[in-house]
């Protein structure tokens, strides 16, 4: 990758991050909704523990909605906005796409730290593999930033594209959730280490494959005649 | 600079344009007129490459500058940033603060652009297409959101980049783009 690639990654990341931090909205609304539902299922759990694959499946269920709520701010949102054409011609599909993802990780990993201290303190889940809850909630964190990206780069130019960005996204955020549980499950202490290293290996090569396809992707979707 | 044969551009079964042929070299100016409806705004997209063509071949230089009324800006974003964004993302041939001053919008400049006048918004956005000085300009109504001055500084940017050998292919402003030196009807 070349420094000027870089260079425009980071760019439209900071381009993100001043949109958001100036409108606010997406940042409340993620935040909001991490901390009620948390809340709720502390409240829900009261006195008792849940048992660590209900727990691993509570967490990664709780993750996956504050990923989808990054959605619009990826490329829907340029879209409805009329943004998307300035963006084309200022940039390349390749480096718009990993800038807005890069944006997307970020938050979402900033977003897992504290989502996921307040799941284990509230719930008071016992942590037994820490190693491996940490390394497969960043494992998930990447695979849901870059299918929430190529979900949304996908569906933005089409008419619907609301409701296509869920039907693309619906199938590929499903398998990462069942992989992550399998890795969550053993840092809360179910099964073994080998089996979420296989989940874990899974759910990056599920990552990493969205994340490669993406780009190249949209250069044919996103309407250039180069 | 720029040619085109045949070009075409369809929405469903409806031909919006149809064997647009066009040749520009440097310099040129082209004025499109036409009607609401007519395909004009369309023809530009495709030209700039923001919409594909349905047939046609279209060769054209790579840096080219668009500015259009129905091109948004970023609300949240100050009109120097967006200069700075767009320097970041394809390098510019001068500073955002020349270029904002180039189109009368040093005051604005460190004010976000969802706090601008639909003139100034024109103005932010005719900055952005002179930045990376093109070779190409497409202007979609260029002067249609300005006052008296601000057409005045579009104009003359207009003017001097067209002395630069500058090709320009505008919409609909015949009193600003009098010196046209091609002129296409768009008539459906």
């Amino acid at each position: 990758m070349s420094s000027s690639w870089i260079a425009e990654i980071r760019a439209v990341a900071q381009k993100e991050w001043r949109s958001e931090r100036r409108a606010q909205h997406g940042l409340w609304t993620a935040g909001l909704f991490s901390v009620t539902a948390v809340t709720g299922m502390a409240f829900a759990s009261f006195g008792q523990r849940p048992p660590p694959t209900l727990a691993a499946g509570m967490l990664a269920v709780t993750l996956l909605f504050t990923a989808v709520t990054a959605v619009p701010r990826t490329f829907l949102a340029e879209e409805e906005q009329g943004t998307m054409d300035l963006l084309r011609l200022l940039g390349r599909p390749e480096t718009i796409y990993l800038g807005k993802m890069l944006y997307v990780l970020v938050q979402l990993l900033a977003q897992t730290v504290i989502l996921s201290t307040l799941f284990v303190g509230l719930t008071s889940t016992p942590v037994v593999e820490p190693t491996v809850l940490v390394a497969g909630l960043a494992g998930y964190a990447f695979a849901l930033a870059t299918i929430v990206s190529f979900a949304g780069a996908l569906a933005a130019g089409a008419t619907n594209r609301w409701l296509l960005a869920g039907a693309v996204g619906m199938p590929l955020l499903l398998p990462a959730v069942a992989m992550a549980v399998g890795v969550l499950r053993v840092g809360f202490g179910a099964g073994f280490v080998s089996g979420a290293i296989q989940s874990g290996l899974s759910l990056l090569g599920f990552g990493v494959l969205a994340f490669a396809s993406a780009p190249w992707m949209l250069r044919g979707l996103w309407g250039r005649d180069q | 600079m720029l040619t085109a044969n045949g070009l075409g551009r369809r929405f469903g079964p409806r031909w919006i344009f149809r064997g647009i042929d066009l040749r520009l070299d440097p310099g040129d100016c082209l004025l499109v007129r036409g009607n609401n409806g007519s395909g004009k705004s369309t023809l530009l997209k495709v030209v700039a490459g923001l919409l594909a063509r349905t047939e046609g071949t279209l060769h054209r230089p790579v840096a080219l500058g668009y500015a259009a009324l129905d091109l948004a800006v970023y609300a949240n974003l100050t009109g120097i940033e967006h200069l700075e964004l767009a320097g970041r993302l394809r390098g510019e041939a001068r500073t955002p603060a020349e270029s904002l001053h180039g189109v009368g919008l040093t005051d604005a400049a460190h004010q976000v652009a969802g706090n601008y006048s639909s003139g100034m918004r024109a103005r932010l956005k005719l900055a952005l297409a002179l930045a990376h000085d093109p070779e190409l300009l497409l202007l979609d109504e260029p002067s249609a959101a300005l006052d008296e001055e601000g057409r005045a500084i579009v104009a003359n940017a207009l003017a001097d980049h067209r002395q630069r050998g500058v090709a320009i292919v505008a919409t609909n402003d015949d009193r600003d783009l009098a010196w046209a030196t091609h002129e296409l009807i768009l008539d459906r």
